[in-house]
């Protein structure tokens, strides 16, 4: 499968994050890497010095996303496998959009604590308000 | 490898990973939604009779407790076969530790990062506050009789001699302040009343 566009990878990925929400189980696997399939990097000069320490431009970043699935369910087409490349120049502007997208997928995650907070502040109003 | 307690751990560790290999390296974020925290059965039995006797308790609100899920970000690079791992169950956590991926990003695309950038300009900050200590030094022993006392004490010793000496000064001051700081305190309380 080639590699989808960012903005379609996005809309891909919020239907693949919708589609777990009210499940009890299963899993979302997102990865990423430097794109060094099929890129020119130069020779190494120097035995010592691999050659892909320091390129001479920056890399494309690969994205992938899957939906865990394997052996049967693959078999039966239900694995969904998403992938994309981000160009070095649209890094910052990718990820902030990624991180909006997975913290409204990964909903089923324990939501922020405030129960203990108003507690304490109960208690304290209380407690001023008896010295007072 | 374990998993590392701290987040901004894992990030370090992974940006010294990414900048050692960083062709192979690879970051997996992995979303697991589970309904049983424990995989020992007698603990799946408690929490099934727990669960029974909530349901049966309030009948009322009898729907089935939210799903809970955990995020694991996992670094592995399978040439040196080294993997680092952070786990979280909070979503709070998410958004900080996706645009951390972000930043490793850019290691990955081989751009200069931001950390490079805060520590060259932290190292030109050091450069440029240790001459200005010394001035403060000097302007500080023109000022009294023992400020006089201190800059021909100062003169024949050591450098780290007169960074002991600017310390207790900055004691100094920071007493000063502080006897301000309750001043102040002083002063809320009596509006209170």
């Amino acid at each position: 499968m080639g590699h989808l566009s960012n903005d379609e990878f996005f809309a891909k990925l919020v239907d693949l994050f919708d589609s777990a929400k009210g499940k009890d189980h299963g899993s979302i696997v997102l990865t990423q890497k430097r794109l060094s399939y099929d890129q020119p990097l130069p020779e190494p000069t120097d035995d010592t010095v691999p050659s892909d320490l320091h390129p001479p431009r920056p890399l494309p970043i690969l994205i992938r996303a899957t939906n865990g699935k394997g052996k049967e369910d693959r078999k039966a087409n239900k694995k969904i496998k998403l992938s994309t490349v981000v160009a070095p120049d649209s890094l910052p502007a990718f990820f902030e959009r990624y991180a909006e997208i997975c913290k409204q997928g990964m909903g089923s995650l324990k939501p922020r604590d405030r129960s203990k907070r108003k507690g304490k502040a109960k208690k304290k109003s209380k407690t001023a308000a008896t010295t007072a | 490898m374990p998993y590392y307690e701290a987040s901004q751990e894992w990030l370090r560790q992974s940006a010294l990973l990414l900048e050692a290999r960083p062709s192979t390296t690879r970051i997996t974020t992995a979303y697991h939604l589970t309904n049983k925290t424990g995989s020992s059965k007698k603990r799946q039995m408690r929490r099934q009779q727990q669960q029974e006797q909530l349901q049966t308790a309030t009948a009322a609100t009898a729907s089935s407790p939210a799903p809970r899920a955990s995020l694991t970000i996992k670094t592995y690079d399978p040439h040196s076969g080294t993997c680092l791992k952070y786990r979280t169950t909070k979503a709070a956590e998410v958004s900080r530790l996706i645009l951390s991926l972000g930043q490793l990003g850019r290691n990955m695309a081989a751009l200069p990062t931001d950390t490079d950038a805060a520590i060259a300009d932290a190292g030109v900050a050091e450069e440029v506050g240790t001459p200005g200590t010394e001035k403060a030094e000097g302007r500080g022993s023109t000022g009294g009789n023992t400020g006089a006392k201190g800059q021909i004490q100062t003169q024949p010793q050591t450098q780290t001699q007169t960074q002991t000496h600017t310390q207790v000064q900055t004691q100094g001051q920071g007493q000063t302040g502080g006897g301000g700081g309750s001043g102040g305190k002083g002063k809320k309380k009596r509006g209170k009343k």
